[in-house]
């Protein structure tokens, strides 16, 4: 999840002219592999995905960097306006890349099929199976969340996990312009249907072949941040009253979930990087339909009150329920598990014996990492 | 729907009612009120408007029967609300609890779940919520265990805040005038994986539950826990004991109904009120306004609403005949307005020429006159389920495969709105 944007300014410009031109003459650089990797799910299943990986040296000359799915969450800083991308694709299969919401010139892929007829097959030029490369930029890039997504065999390709988020703020800590915030959470949510996968990664998915299309799609997997069992490693665990925190939404999955927040509300921001006209409706629940991102500004209210975040569809990994709520491979999806720590929040009673187990502390617990 | 399908829903529902002896009013919420309430986890079976009965988990009031949807809580703004809950679900089912979205609620007692505190089975652990009713509005109440599957199990219920200084006699939603309404009513929207209920009664028969909730695909759809067109009968009936709330609306010309519309299942539905466009004034108990004060100025105008789950919406509906291009009273032009009465239409005929009885057949809400408050001869046994010649419009979701019990329609997620001549006095309540 590292960010590792590269400015092409130059270095030989004076101070007042790096001001004066700052902005418009920087930009961000990313080189993403995509490639295969396996992941172990709760149950100990074994499950093949497609990711992309960032690439440490830039240059692909090695094979290094994480493959993850979600991809890194890439970071256009605020005073770069164009991103470029830069795909090496060691998949079986052309990749492309595509960011919903923002303006690159788009130059779809054509190809014949058996019929004779011309059929496209991308959004986007793509880059060739099996090490190919491509590279894509995006020029006036806006503020906001953004998913970007293989553009290429997109019903098959964005549920074999390539995606990724890609962020930029209007400003130094204001996500659009005037709208300012104190902290920032991501949730990304994303889904695997353990047939399909093992379909594609076994070459039996296909015209003819044992799964003909993704019409049967059933996930079994909910991922969290690519976690199929959200843990709260590393979460910051409070928020003072008060204060503005960001959680950008981001749902890569096909269905339609719900992240309902207990103890505070939400404020609404924007939906797809496009700012509300009145970004101040409160809402309990939020519908983050699939492909969509959604920013919300969460401000608690109540010192002393747990907030807890999950998703109201009730969509869980496994989805073994015996009645319990502490069922081994239980997980909430959106949801970590209380804290078994936690700070008194400024303002806050601190009185101990709050809900869930926490210290009584109003905590963000699920929303930081 | 098409006219017959329609009018077929209308005189089951109807024949019922009058077998039963009961008018269908439902111009007032029912529900607890209060700032304690004593809630337990029970089980139960509820009934299907086509005469099946589905395994189900619920809210009770006290020593009362486990209830699909749990009792509508009714408080005051600024009240401090206690709710306790113990659990006497058998011991497969394991833990329960309740969330109170948009509200900064506290627990104690019981054990630590992953949302809040839960009780245990057994009926003798007590886990108590307390919270503010701080802010007025329309509200849900829900299982905070697996939620997925408790939930679909029927763990659901509303809570209704009346604001600082709510007048009865002239009530509002939210304080403001723009949430100024005649009569209000709740449509809970829930649905059910059936399957997923048997599956849960064989597992506590068995000792264990193992159920997959990933699987979740609902069969049947219910507004306040009903199916229709158990949907329009009163409250309280006692042949539905696990199922108090009813969902039919009632009004006269020019009132304004409130709307409060609940998310209570996993799924969104498109609820579609006929008749006329409604004004969406507030969401999940937030009145839609671009800053405080200003009212419902943010208001949407809408004939199909979708509410999230975990979310409400309230809307406001009235009805006036407005535009349709005929006097719905029959009025001569010469006769005097009633009041809100669309002036430009009135003393217009009825641009059709009525068929002759001997031409039509007839449906049991046909009061044997076009116009409100109407009535005319008909033949022996026809007509008779619209005594006061009102009209009628259907209210349901827009899913239209959700209007069915069972896959038999009409039925499911479906209500009406009966609009009665001024003259015709509307009961509150039960």
């Amino acid at each position: 999840m590292r960010k590792k944007p590269i400015r092409i300014t130059s270095l030989l410009l004076a101070g007042w002219l790096l001001v004066a031109f700052a902005g418009a003459a920087s930009a961000a650089e990313f080189y993403l592999r995509a490639d295969v990797r396996q992941l172990t799910m709760p149950d100990n299943t074994v499950v093949t995905i497609w990711g992309f990986a960032l690439d440490a040296d830039n240059n692909f000359a090695t094979v290094d960097g994480t493959v993850t799915s979600p991809g890194p969450m890439l970071t256009v800083p605020v005073t770069d306006t164009t991103l470029t991308l830069h795909l090496k694709n060691n998949l079986p299969e052309p990749v492309s890349l595509v960011i919903p919401g923002q303006i690159a010139t788009m130059t779809p892929v054509f190809f014949t099929d058996a019929q004779g007829r011309s059929r496209v097959r991308s959004f986007t030029a793509e880059a060739p199976a099996s090490g190919g490369v491509a590279t894509y930029t995006w020029t006036n890039f806006r503020p906001g969340t953004y998913l970007y997504l293989s553009g290429s065999h997109a019903a098959v390709q964005v549920q074999m996990g390539l995606f990724g988020g890609v962020k930029k703020d209007a400003a130094t800590n204001q996500a659009y312009t005037g709208i300012a915030y104190d902290n920032e959470a991501i949730l990304f949510l994303s889904e695997i249907d353990p047939a399909l996968h093992a379909a594609v990664a076994g070459g039996t998915f296909g015209p003819g072949l044992a799964m003909t299309s993704t019409v049967d799609y059933a996930p079994k997997y909910f991922l969290v941040n690519g976690q199929a069992e959200y843990t709260m490693t590393g979460v910051v665990p409070t928020i003072a009253v008060g204060s503005r925190v960001l959680v950008r939404f981001l749902n890569a999955g096909l269905l339609t979930r719900i992240p309902e927040l207990l103890g505070a509300s939400m404020t609404t921001l924007s939906e797809d990087g496009n700012l509300s006209p009145y970004p101040t409706e409160k809402r309990n629940a939020i519908g983050l339909l699939a492909g969509k991102t959604l920013d919300v500004i969460v401000t608690p209210e109540t010192g002393g009150v747990m907030m807890s975040l999950f998703d109201r569809r009730g969509y869980v990994s496994l989805g073994t329920a015996n009645g319990g709520g502490t069922s081994t491979g239980q997980v909430i999806p959106g949801l970590p598990a209380p804290p078994t720590t936690g700070t008194v929040v400024q303002g806050g009673s601190g009185g101990g014996g709050g809900g869930g187990g926490g210290g009584g502390g109003c905590f963000i617990n699920t929303l930081l990492n | 729907m098409n006219k017959a399908a329609k009018q077929a829903a209308i005189g089951l529902a109807l024949v019922l009612m009058l077998l039963a002896g009961v008018i269908p009013v439902q111009a007032a919420i029912t529900g607890l009120t209060g700032t304690a309430f004593d809630l337990v986890a029970r089980e139960g079976y509820i009934s299907t408007a086509d005469g099946s009965s589905i395994y189900s988990w619920g809210y009770a009031s006290g020593a009362g029967r486990m209830q699909y949807p749990g009792p509508t809580l009714i408080v005051n703004q600024g009240a401090t609300i206690i709710v306790t809950l113990k659990n006497e679900l058998p011991a497969p089912a394991g833990n329960v609890s309740i969330v109170f979205p948009g509200h900064a609620a506290t627990a104690s007692g019981g054990v630590a779940g992953k949302l809040t505190q839960e009780a245990p089975p057994g009926g003798v652990t007590t886990v108590t919520y307390t919270f503010t009713a701080a802010n007025p509005g329309t509200y849900s109440y829900h299982s905070g265990t697996n939620v997925g599957l408790q939930v679909d199990m029927g763990m659901v219920g509303a809570i209704i805040v009346r604001p600082a200084g709510f007048d009865a006699m002239n009530p509002t939603a939210y304080g403001h005038a723009d949430s100024q309404y005649t009569y209000e009513n709740l449509f809970l929207l829930t649905e059910m994986d059936v399957p997923m209920h048997n599956a849960v009664a064989s597992g506590i028969a068995a000792g264990a539950i193992n159920v997959d909730t990933t699987a979740f695909f609902p069969v049947t759809w219910f507004i306040n826990g009903r199916s229709a067109p158990d949907t329009m009968l009163a409250d309280g009936v006692p042949w539905l004991p696990h199922q108090p709330y009813g969902a039919m609306a009632m009004m006269h010309p020019t009132d304004r109904v409130l709307l409060r519309l609940v998310g209570g299942g996993r799924d969104m539905h498109p609820f579609h009120h006929h008749g006329n466009n409604s004004l969406a004034i507030a969401r999940d108990g937030k009145l839609l306004e671009s800053a405080p004060g200003l009212g419902a100025d943010l208001a949407v105008s809408d004939f199909t609403i979708t509410v999230l789950p975990g979310g409400t919406v309230d809307a406001i509906f009235t009805w006036t005949g407005e535009k349709l291009g005929w006097d719905i009273y029959g009025h001569l032009v010469t006769d005097p307005l009633e009041p809100g009465e669309y002036a430009p239409d009135h003393g217009k005929p009825l641009p059709v020429q009525l068929p002759s009885d001997l031409e039509v057949t007839f449906g049991g809400q046909w009061s044997g006159s076009p116009f409100l408050g109407g009535g005319g001869s008909l033949p022996p046994g026809e007509g008779g389920l619209n005594p006061n010649g009102g009209y009628f419009f259907m209210w349901h979701s827009h899913n239209e495969k959700e209007m069915v019990n069972f896959d038999i329609f009409p039925g499911g997620m479906m209500t009406h709105v009966l609009i009665e001549h001024p003259s015709v006095m509307l009961m509150e309540g039960n």
